[in-house]
Order: structure tokens, then sequence, then C-alpha cells
């Protein structure tokens, strides 16, 4: 089967891996590699239709388990994001701050023809047209929607990207931060901020480039507010208070 | 189909209404704007109009006017009667309907958000789909979404680096979205 | 995470506090959001929180022709997608004043009556999964994968058949498919006992679910309530009976009904109404083979096809209750306005929220699925 490769820069860096010219880290490179494709926790965000493939690929016929692929509740815990389908303006914002709280290294896959190019929304207001203006994206499948099959399929193309080490990108979104941070904020406003410090964690990833800072994260500071605690107690009636 | 009786004589009350009989089960009324709650009620209280199926909005931009539709079911006279009146555009006030039908505070929530009439009395007018939306009404007529995408969006790039390879061997995307009989630059 | 993050807060203590419930939430049915206040582990009040799913249907559909639009309508419910395009087809050939061909009609009834197998098997797998119960869901899911695969065979997709055009069906059935479809049905009637003794009899559902979301007849009258889950307060109310279309008024079929109006009742509602479905399936094997003729009504160029101008209101009983589809034309090639009436957006919204009030926390998404809500049908 051809391999073909996805729409995405990986930004293979030569750099990375002179440094590790060590032979026994090699090794256990490729052994922490293999390791990872094999046990692969998968946290679906439930955006659209193709989430209604998903059950069928996880349960009894088509099982997604024997892959060593199992759903998983938490964005913290999960390395796989897969995104089922158009992505909505209001659902792209939670879905670019479950992508920030995943550990890396994560992997993002969408599915359906809709996170491609907009699919047969592409005249809608409400729909975002492309998803890697938005985070790097490691693999797409296709299709409106994709069979339980395909998305098998497409998940076994994953598994071979990270046993050879070339599902790199979600590297690429600490080192071009701010490309991602202006498309973002076209789309949400110049104010759009996460909780999340990504300059921060590039520096602790040593993935720090020019291209993580730029005019995008300058308006990142400009209009940040320390975050407001979060109020816990809301809307308190006079009545419960008595009691 | 003959109407049953007792809505004859319900409708004989009812001055200023047209009533079209348009096919089996299906009945139209066209309403003035001032007397609709008083029908509605009428209905509701005569003929056991108690499901309000749904209420629509129509933009009529050239009339400048929007359309309110209430569509009513009777199991009593088994009828669905489609309520129409007509409002102004500007400003786009009109009455709610809720004290009599719980279900229309949604539906009003709905078209206030969605064209911007506003419900006098309905107990919920605030934005509920498009919370996080800050453009004009969108389902106004003269909201052009695809100028608003072509705003705020790049579209896909059908011709990135490693496709070349594929088209040089006979592959590739047979015909680009540009090119396709109903794409955005075959309209113009 | 920044440093001021980490840093806690002292709260004053208090045990009332707000919870966002969803939108990436596995106790949630698709992409919607509930906004709970609590008090310990009783809810206060709930609020839905929709629009993740919005993708401005209404809007798209203006801009595409008529014949376009039926590969856009079936996404508007992902769960139940063929009653949308029935719907909407319905209307077109009432706009245009066509007469469907009689094995047309019986073929769309055949393809509903599928459809809503698909979505009550996925219900059941649904609610289950909310009373911790997870081999119903995989039992509900692999029998659903049967029927889609006859939907694929018959109309070459899974999901979404766009099996409709208006004037009629796409083609006919395959040779052999009503056998295929018989046995089939046959396998799941047999499957029935089964999943009584799996789930419908099991304790953890009875203990759980008989209760739980009450509402009474005269709520769900109120609230505009349709479907099954009226039907579970004990009133016989059914579209296909009270306003017949396509051949319904043919067709033998009994319409269940249960008392509770709880979430135990709402369950058993379906499992009955699969029965009918069957039921349904059956006499349609038995009719379709002597009913010859045409399966589509000549329509003129697709392409350049301006629909006289009117009106038309369309009610169908999808699964998950009333399906209203309102078309206007104003003589384009267009449509000028398209509303969807989908079933959801009563029990999901209204309905979830008042039901929510005063139940616990684990019971909230018991509710919600038990309800059937379709958050797609809300958003449109």
């Amino acid at each position: 089967m051809k391999e073909f490769p996805v729409p995405v820069q990986t930004a293979e860096d030569p750099s990375v891996k002179k440094q590790s010219g060590n032979i026994f880290s090699n090794v256990f490179d490729e052994l922490v590699r293999f390791a990872q494709s094999r046990s692969l926790f998968m946290l679906h965000y439930c955006t659209g239709c193709g989430a209604i493939e998903l059950p069928p690929a996880m349960t009894s016929r088509f099982d997604m388990e024997r892959l060593g692929i199992q759903p998983m509740v938490t964005p913290r815990q999960a390395d796989i994001l897969l995104i089922t389908g158009y992505v909505s303006v209001k659902t792209l914002k939670r879905v670019i701050l479950t992508y920030e709280q995943m550990n890396a290294p994560k992997y993002v896959i969408g599915i359906c023809s809709c996170t491609v190019n907009g699919g047969m929304y592409w005249q809608s207001y409400a729909t975002a047209k492309k998803l890697n203006d938005y985070m790097p994206v490691d693999l797409y499948i296709a299709g409106c929607m994709p069979r339980p099959e395909a998305v098998i399929s497409g998940l076994r193309q994953l598994m071979e990207k990270i046993k050879i080490g070339e599902a790199n990108s979600w590297q690429d979104y600490f080192k071009r931060y701010d490309y991602y941070l202006g498309n973002q904020q076209r789309l949400f406003g110049e104010t759009w901020q996460t909780p999340t410090d990504i300059i921060g964690e590039s520096k602790h990833y040593s993935l720090h480039t020019p291209e993580t800072e730029g005019e995008h994260t300058r308006l990142l500071e400009l209009h940040q507010r320390p975050l407001e605690p979060l109020e816990m107690r809301l809307g308190l009636s006079e009545k419960t208070e008595d009691r | 189909m003959e109407k049953p009786i007792h809505m004859e004589y319900l409708l004989n009350e009812l001055a200023n209404i047209k009533v079209r009989n348009e096919r089996q089960r299906r009945m139209r009324l066209d309403v003035p704007s001032k007397e609709l709650p008083a029908v509605l009620e009428l209905l509701k209280g005569r003929a056991g109009f108690m499901h309000l199926s749904a209420i629509s909005c129509v933009d009529w931009i050239d009339e400048n006017q929007f359309e309110l539709v209430y569509h009513l079911w009777s199991n009593q006279v088994s009828t669905l009667v489609s309520a129409h009146t007509r409002i102004e555009r500007d400003p786009g006030v009109y009455l709610s309907v809720y004290d009599l039908y719980k279900p229309a505070a949604f539906w009003e929530r709905d078209i206030h958000e969605m064209y911007g009439v506003f419900f006098e009395g309905s107990p919920d007018m605030e934005k509920f789909i498009l919370t996080e939306w800050d453009g004009p009404p969108p389902m106004r007529k003269e909201f052009d979404s695809e100028a608003w995408v072509n705003d705020h969006f790049d579209w896909q790039n059908y011709r990135p680096d490693w496709l070349q390879e594929i088209e040089q061997e006979g592959g590739g995307i047979a015909i680009l979205p540009d090119e396709q009989r109903f794409s955005r630059k075959a309209e113009e | 995470m920044r440093a001021e993050n980490y840093e806690p807060k002292q709260h004053p203590p208090s045990h009332e506090y707000e919870l966002n419930f969803g939108p990436n939430h596995p106790g949630i049915e698709g992409n919607y959001a509930l906004k709970v206040k609590l008090h310990g582990d009783t809810v206060v009040s709930a609020r839905a929180d929709a629009g993740y799913l919005h993708r401005g249907f209404e809007k798209l559909m203006e801009q595409r022709l008529w014949i376009q639009n039926i590969a856009l309508v079936p996404r508007i419910c992902v769960p139940d997608p063929s009653p949308m395009e029935v719907a909407y087809s319905m209307a077109v050939e009432q706009l245009c004043g066509l007469d469907v061909p009689e094995r047309a009609q019986w073929l769309r009834v055949m393809q509903l009556e599928m459809s809503r197998i698909t979505a009550h098997l996925f219900y059941f797998g649904g609610h289950a999964a909310t009373t911790g119960m997870y081999n119903p869901m995989f039992w509900g899911v692999a029998d659903r994968d049967l029927v889609l695969d006859l939907f694929e065979e018959l109309t070459g997709g899974r999901v979404y058949c766009i099996y409709n055009m208006p004037g009629g069906v796409r083609r006919d059935i395959p040779e052999g498919f009503l056998d295929r479809l018989s046995r089939l049905l046959d396998y799941l009637e047999s499957r029935l006992p089964e999943y009584d003794n799996l789930f419908f009899t099991n304790h953890v559902l009875i203990n759980r679910a008989k209760g739980t979301g009450q509402m009474s007849q005269h709520q769900a009258l109120e609230w505009a309530v349709t479907g099954p889950n009226l039907r579970a307060t004990g009133l016989q109310c059914d579209v296909r009976r009270d306003d017949p279309y396509l051949v319904y008024d043919e067709l033998e079929f009994d319409i269940p009904v249960e008392q509770g109006g709880d979430a135990l009742a709402r369950t058993l509602v379906r499992r009955s109404e699969l029965q009918q479905s069957i039921r349904i399936l059956r006499q349609i094997i038995q009719r379709l083979p002597s009913i010859k003729g045409p399966i589509r009504a000549p329509i003129p160029n697709p392409l350049a096809w301006n629909v006289p101008a009117g009106e038309a209101y369309v009610r169908l009983e999808s699964s998950k209750g009333e399906l209203g589809w309102y078309v206007v034309s104003n003589g384009g090639q267009k449509p000028y306005r398209v509303h969807v009436r989908g079933p959801s957006s009563m029990h999901a919204v209204q309905v979830l929220e008042n039901l929510a009030k005063g139940s616990r926390l684990e019971d909230v998404a018991q509710i919600m699925f038990s309800l059937d809500a379709c958050p797609p049908e809300v958003d449109r």
C-alpha cells in the first residue's frame, strides 16, 4: 500500500535526531515508540456526525480494542484527540482548550470531510473550515462519514507513523504557535485567551523557535488579564442562606 | 374535505380572518397581527388546539415584513391550523404567547436570536444557540453567509507539494472544487 | 498551566455550587452542555446550553437547489436520519402537487420503520450505559449494525441513506432483499427475550429507572412532548394514527403505552415499539411483491426546477416524536424558507431542565438518555 504523506508540515527537525546519537538511547527510543504505538488512549470529542460510526468501531463488530486503542474520558490521560466531524466555532474553542490540556506526545485525527475543507457545510457561517489552521493534524480520514473500517485503517496508519517516529506534528504547535494563535484570533477576536501557557511549555520541551512568538503572542500579553479565580458560589438565593 | 361542523361555527365568529382549506387536515388562517393572540385563545379553548407544534418565521424582505406562522394541532378535530400573521420588519416586536402555550418560549427564543424579533412577555430572550456569535441575526435575508465565510476562513490548499508527484503520475484531484458545477466560482 | 491556576483559593463554606456538565462528557448525548447547580448531590436547577452542533441548516438550504438539499437534510438528526429525507421529499411533493406511486410509498414506510429499529436499538444501549450496564450497549450496537447492512444493500449508505427524492425513491429493492429482511426480523425477535433477561427486567435498571425523571401526562402535554415520551405517560397519541401519511392507514399496528411517565416507562414503550415495527415490516414484506408500478414520479429537470410558490407543513412520527417540516417556496429554484421542528427541541431543553431539577446528579445523564434527546435536532 502506498503511503501518502499528510498535508501538514510536520517540520522534521534533523538537529533533534543528531542530539540523540547514543546507540543505546536510540534503541530505547525505538522501544518507547513501539510501546506508545501499542497502547493508545483515545479521546473522541463528539463534534459531529462521525461520532455515530464510533460505537460500531469500538464495540464487538469491528472492535478497536484489539489494536490496543481504548476510549478515555479525560483529556489529560489521552493520547489521541479524535475530532469526529464538522467543528462549529463554538465547539472549536472547546476543542482547542481540550487539545492544550493534553500531555505530549499527542496526536490529532480529523474524521469526516468537514474537518478537511468544510465538507458540505462550506457555506455555513457556523462551522470552521479546516482544522489544521487551528491545531496540527496528524491524519485526516475523509468520507461522509467514513466507515468503521476506514476509521480503524486510519488508526493503524497512525500507529505505524508513531512506530517509525514520524508522528511529530504536536511539536509543530509549540514551534509555530504564533501561526496557530493568529488563526484562532482571526476567528475568535483579539482577546482570545487560553489558560495554558504554551510559550512556557515550548521552552520546557526545548521546542522554542523564533516562530513560537510573534505579533499574535504579543497581542496575547497585551490583553492578558489575571485569570479570575473560579467563583463557586453562584447566585445563592436568600432562602438557602437562611437554611 | 368538509370542515368539521363546530370549526365552521367557530370560524364564523371571527371577523377579519381569511380561511383556506388547503388539503386534508390542513387549514390556513390569515390573521391580522392585533387579533392573533385572541384567535389562538379561542382555538385553544373551544376546539382543543392544545398542541403548539412550532412557530416559524419567514423573512419577506421585499415587503419589509416578517411573517410568523403558528402551527397548532387539535386531536379533537384532527386538524392542523397554520395561523399566519405579518409584522413590520422594523422594529420587529411582537407579543409572546407563552401564557397560552409553554413551548412558545423555545420558539420565540429561537426566532429572537435568528431573526432579531423581540417578543414582549416571553420568559427568556437570552441567546441560546448563538451565545458566542456577535454578528447580525444570521437568518435574515440580508445576511450573506458566504461573504462572512470568505472573510473569516481560508480555503484548503488543493495543490499541496505532496500532491504534485501524484499528479505527474496521472493521479490527483479529478475536478477541483472551484471548477465544479455548483461551486462558488462557477456561479459568478 | 499558569502559576496562578495552581493557587488554591479559599472558598466560603457552601454546599451549593455550579457544575458544567458537558459538552465533552461521557454522560451527555452528543455535543451538548448542561449547567447544573447542585446542593450536595441534588440538582437545584439546570440550564441547557446548546449550539455546539449548530450548522445553520436553514440558512444553507436557502442557498442550494431543491434537489441538492436532499443530501443535506439527513444530517439534521444523526441517529435517526431517514425521517428527515422523507419529510423533506413529502413537503416538496405537496408544493408541486406530485403524486407518489404506491410502490414508492411502501418502500418509504419500510425505510422509516427500519430506521426506527436502528434508533431504538441505539437508544437501549445508551440508556443501559447510563445505568452502569455496558453489555446491552454492545448488543444493541451490534444488532443495529445488521440493519445498517441491509440499508447499505438497499441504498449504498450505512447511516445516511439519501434514498428518497421528491417524487419517489431512488431505486427498487435488490433481489432477495425481502428474504434477508425477513430473516433479520426473525433474528431480532428471537433476541428480544434475551434483551428482556439482560436489560428490561434487570433489577439494576428497575431500581435506578423507576421514578427517575417522572413527568405526569398533564406536564407532558403542556410542554408539547410527543412520541414515545408522551406515550410513556399513558396517552395513546401517534402521528402515524392521528394524522396518517404515506400508507400507514393500510397497516395494522398497535400504539403501545405505559403509565409510569418515568425513565423505565420510556424504555419499555420503545421496547414495545420495536415489536410493532417488526410487525409493520412483516406486513410490508407480505404486501410489497403484489404492488407493481414505478417507484418514482417523473419530475422536471432537477437542475433547473422552479417549485411553484406556496407552503407546506409536513408532520411525521420519527423515533423521537413529532417531526415537523415547514417549507416555503416563492417560485424560485431554491427554497425560500425551511423550518425544522425537531422533536428533541422540546424534550431536550425545557423538559430536561425541569426533570433534572430535584433529581440526583448521577441521574441527570439517565434522564437525558431516557428522553432520547438528540442535540443536532435542537441546534440544526
